[in-house]
């Protein structure tokens, strides 16, 4: 089965884009997505798909309090 | 750096600098044009006008947001020193609740709004005397999940008038729409703790009119002017609060 990490990296490299490219699965995972350059509307529907891959409610606020994508994971690991 | 025009008493005058020049000015809210295309000469001058934190961000981001968050930044400090009559080194940021910045000098807020938008190659800097204001602009560039994106920032109405439109007309209006919706949330300052599926553009301009009136559902008692300042190289919008009765 996929870690949270694989699964994360999973729906970057399956949702996200920085001015037209997708931004990879080489993005590193201790920079934010408003560091790497995401758009809003991006940031705002990558928290949705987040949401519903692991079923739960989390707003884009919520999403945006995390540092780092490696913060999110460390997050989704921790509710087991 | 910067061969700016000095302010006029009456309020905000044109500036313009080495890679920034004036947009577009309403209602005593100038709209000034950061050209973000890459300068290795001027982002090195821009560099050299950042302070010790903004360094710090500086190297957190990758190349491209790098330039565009320094080439915005260092041209906005320059505006901000010449409207307000500070040195550069007296010159700090804060940040609200939820991220929107605002200015300081030697510790004391300026009597000045402002907001910052970039994309791709241009930025838009939003400068007021007075009242919240906020900004955006997107390059139209294609995107690969748009109906995706459409269903996670549009309200119903909206996303029923994209559904009717085909390529390219459909992408054009996304930004236009969104470009909207992101000015009013910016000037609002609540960030990502407003949805903004939660509320739509005015109905007249969704319909093609440039300006408009608009109050948040939740906040019935503020009015916003509301302007498309897009142009064919990018969608902008500028949204700016209009004083109560």
């Amino acid at each position: 089965m996929a870690t949270v990490e694989e699964r994360i990296r999973k729906l970057v490299d399956e949702n996200l884009e920085i001015e037209g490219r997708p931004v990879g699965r080489t993005l590193d995972l201790n920079a934010s997505l408003r560091d790497a350059g995401v758009p809003s509307a991006d940031f705002i529907a990558f928290t949705k798909v987040v949401a519903e891959e692991f079923n739960l409610t989390f707003s884009p606020d919520d999403c945006s309090r995390f540092q780092s994508l490696g913060d999110l994971v460390t997050f989704l690991d921790s509710r087991g | 750096m910067a061969m700016i025009v000095r302010a006029s008493p009456e309020g905000l005058s044109p500036v313009a600098g080495p890679w920034w020049s004036p947009f577009t000015t309403t209602a005593g809210v100038q709209v000034v044009h950061v050209a973000l295309s890459p300068a290795p000469a001027c982002e090195a001058e821009a560099y050299g006008w950042l302070d010790q934190a903004e360094r710090d961000a500086w190297h957190k981001y990758l190349p491209r947001p790098r330039r565009q968050f320094t080439l915005c930044r260092a041209a906005l400090r320059a505006i901000l020193c010449e409207q307000s009559g500070c040195r550069n080194d007296q010159l700090s940021f804060g940040a609200g609740s939820h991220g929107k910045p605002f200015a300081m000098a030697e510790g004391a807020c300026l009597p000045l709004n402002f907001n910052v938008s970039h994309s791709g190659r241009h930025g838009l800097i939003a400068l007021s005397v007075a009242g919240r204001l906020g900004v955006d602009i997107e390059e139209r560039i294609p995107r690969r999940h748009l109906e995706e994106l459409i269903a996670a920032v549009m309200g119903p109405e909206e996303q029923a008038e994209l559904a009717v439109l085909r390529e390219p007309a459909k992408l054009h209006r996304f930004y236009r729409l969104w470009t909207l919706k992101e000015a009013l949330i910016k000037a609002l300052g609540t960030g990502f703790s407003t949805d903004p599926s939660g509320f739509q553009a005015p109905p007249a301009m969704r319909r093609g009119g440039m300006t408009g009136v608009f109050s948040f559902p939740h906040l019935p008692s503020v009015a916003w002017r509301l302007e498309d300042i897009g142009d064919e190289r990018f969608a902008a919008a500028l949204a700016y609060e209009l004083e109560g009765p």
